[in-house]
């Protein structure tokens, strides 16, 4: 029964939050500002569902609290393939493959690099976190120089394209990117959803969880599928979110005070997404357009995972 | 003496010479001996200054790197990896926009007491994070210079100039002429004192304890190599820019072949980071001949992959 409620006062927290969003110093404008905010409303769904579900999926598979796919690498290796991409073949890139193939392209790289990661650094089962953290986070910088260095090759109107690419908006999304990206997040959803309790025995280790009968490596390979197309999805609709993944993961985690799966994920969506409407509301009413999301976001959950580490160094 | 063992001496003469010849105006050298005007005014305004930049640079953060890391007791720590270098640009950041005017020495005085009130809260920070995992601190020190420099972008877009930031703070040896990098030679007094004292920086090494017992003034010390490093980031990042993970990985390439006698390695260190520096800006100038690659991407991609071949290598 208590359950229900928190559900319920969580959805009807959310719900307040959003139209609040779109309906404040709105005038009830519904040609142009209401529309505006509905797709920017959207992109920030599927973006916060995306973060918090690979984020938690991804520290459940690694068994810690502190590394997610975005602190591993796997945003710049999405930024790096984009720009390699126009590098290589230039506008007509995006001609040539289409929003989809691009897409698939991609989310296949990110496949591979996690595939190698797993393979690399997973490889002895008990790998030292902080080596991980230390690793993903040079391999971000060393990839972020890469990307720059590309965005040096490429001319102007090419360099002003993958600009927006890498900081986080949302005002990038276009209505019909977001049915996509609402379409493919809905299929990881309903796949994800029946593999719940499977990812609830992974967390349990992998000797647990294969003396349980599950069968590790399909169960593993599968996860880490999920993982890079959400990632690969809220890379391309709002850019690179850095900590932010972290910092749901471990408010959910408190909020629930239960490790089981079904209750973290929805709820981490929600802080998620919650977040996301309390940082563009700041950015439109309280800061007047003078500072971005992701600097917000950057600022805020940089902090807390600095505070994350030191307060956890002994048992990471 | 391990300089002559290295074998470093006539690599880093092939180097300066390299540096020297490649350009993108073409000098006929053998004007010089005839003393032509034009090829006199190339070298000496141009190419000679930006000579003496690199070499000073490169000697002034592979010091300071090792500086550091005696002082952390840490192989994974230097200016990038601290927050020094973050807190220095902040300090550029907060001088343009409060005193406009202000000339070079001033910027240079805010960078000062920024960089070293950074490097005094990290070290308080490590200090209450008893368990001195390797990678740890390095691990924290990337987080927080992430969170200061989420603070310079917060600033930075609130006056406007986030743009230009991101332009002038890559580390860039290209608008080095006769008359704007002179600051830099503050470098040699801050290398030459820390050659005199490179015995005490040796026994900071050893602890605390141990480095009282043997009576040394331990805080005194301490403070003395952390301004030491703070004047020579911050004359670096006003004059060429942020350049990361040179004082990284050379002075952990001397210590593995040379060991830690820093009386003895610390000429190697030196000459061994401007070597880096200067091979690291002739790749930049030919990679895209005849324009340049900023410095801070070819020394971020490279040192940033020996870094990564550091702690790959530290695991086994």
């Amino acid at each position: 029964m208590t359950r229900k409620l928190l559900w319920a006062g969580v959805g009807a927290g959310l719900a307040a939050l959003a139209l609040t969003y779109v309906l404040l110093f709105s005038g009830l404008d519904f040609n142009y500002v209401i529309p505006k905010r509905l797709v920017r409303l959207g992109a920030m769904l599927i973006g916060g569902i995306c973060i918090a579900w690979s984020a938690i999926a991804f520290q459940t598979l690694t068994n810690n609290r502190i590394l997610t796919p975005a602190v591993m690498g796997y945003e710049a290796v999405y930024l790096l393939a984009q720009s390699l991409l126009v590098l290589v073949l230039g506008t007509q890139s995006l001609v040539l493959l289409g929003a989809g193939g691009n897409f698939a392209l991609s989310v296949a790289l990110m496949l591979v690099y996690s595939w190698l990661l797993h393979r690399w650094l997973f490889q002895d089962g008990h790998s030292n976190v902080y080596s991980l953290l230390l690793v993903g986070l040079v391999l971000t910088l060393v990839m972020g120089t890469f990307t720059q260095f590309v965005q040096f090759r490429t001319s102007p109107g090419e360099f002003s394209m993958l600009l927006g690419f890498t900081q986080a908006s949302f005002n990038r999304a276009q209505p019909a990117q977001l049915l996509y990206a609402g379409a493919i997040v809905a299929l990881v959803c309903a796949v994800g959803h029946r593999t719940l309790p499977t990812l609830d025995v992974l967390a349990l280790g992998r000797e647990s969880a294969i003396s349980l009968g599950v069968d590790y490596r399909r169960a593993v390979r599968l996860q880490l599928v999920l993982i890079s197309t959400l990632v690969a999805v809220s890379t391309s609709l709002l850019g690179p979110t850095a900590f932010m993944g972290i910092f749901v993961a471990n408010t959910a985690y408190a909020l629930a005070r239960s490790m089981r799966h079904h209750v973290t994920l929805p709820l981490g969506c929600a802080i998620a997404v919650a977040i996301f409407i309390a940082a563009q509301l700041a950015v439109e009413h309280v800061f007047n357009y003078r500072t971005t999301v992701g600097i917000l976001v950057n600022l805020v959950c940089g902090a807390y995972f600095l505070a994350l580490v030191v307060r956890h160094r002994g048992a990471p | 003496m391990p300089l002559l063992r290295s074998g470093l001496l006539p690599l880093f003469a092939l180097l300066c010479l390299a540096s020297l010849l490649i350009g993108a105006r073409q000098v006929a050298w053998l004007d010089i001996l005839s003393l032509s005007d034009d090829a006199w005014l190339t070298l000496t305004a141009s190419r000679l200054p930006r000579l003496a930049a690199l070499v000073l640079t490169g000697v002034g953060l592979a010091v300071c790197g090792v500086v550091l890391q005696q002082i952390l007791r840490n192989k994974f720590v230097e200016p990038a990896t601290t927050g020094g270098l973050d807190a220095a640009k902040l300090g550029i950041l907060v001088a343009l926009t409060a005193a406009p005017g202000a000339g070079t020495t001033v910027r240079m005085l805010f960078a000062l007491a920024f960089s070293l009130g950074a490097s005094l809260l990290f070290i308080a920070i490590i200090r209450r994070v008893r368990a001195r995992s390797t990678v740890l601190v390095p691990v924290i020190g990337l987080m927080y210079g992430g969170v200061l420099g989420a603070i310079a972008e917060f600033y930075a877009y609130q006056h406007n100039i986030l743009q230009s930031m991101q332009g002038w703070l890559l580390g860039d040896f290209s608008r080095i002429v006769q008359g704007n990098y002179e600051i830099l030679w503050l470098v040699l007094p801050v290398v030459a004192l820390t050659y005199a004292y490179a015995h005490r920086f040796t026994m900071l090494g050893m602890g605390e304890g141990l480095a009282t017992s043997l009576g040394l003034n331990y805080r005194a010390t301490v403070l003395l190599g952390l301004l030491l490093v703070a004047v020579t980031v911050s004359a670096t990042v006003i004059t060429a820019g942020a350049i990361p993970f040179v004082g990284l990985v050379i002075p952990n390439l001397v210590a593995l072949r040379h060991g830690d006698h820093l009386g003895r390695t610390l000429p190697v260190v030196a000459l061994g980071g401007a070597s880096l520096l200067l091979f690291c800006d002739i790749l930049g100038r030919l990679v895209a001949y005849p324009y340049e690659v900023p410095i801070g991407l070819t020394a971020g991609g490279v040192g940033g992959l020996l870094f990564l071949g550091l702690i790959v290598w530290r695991r086994r």
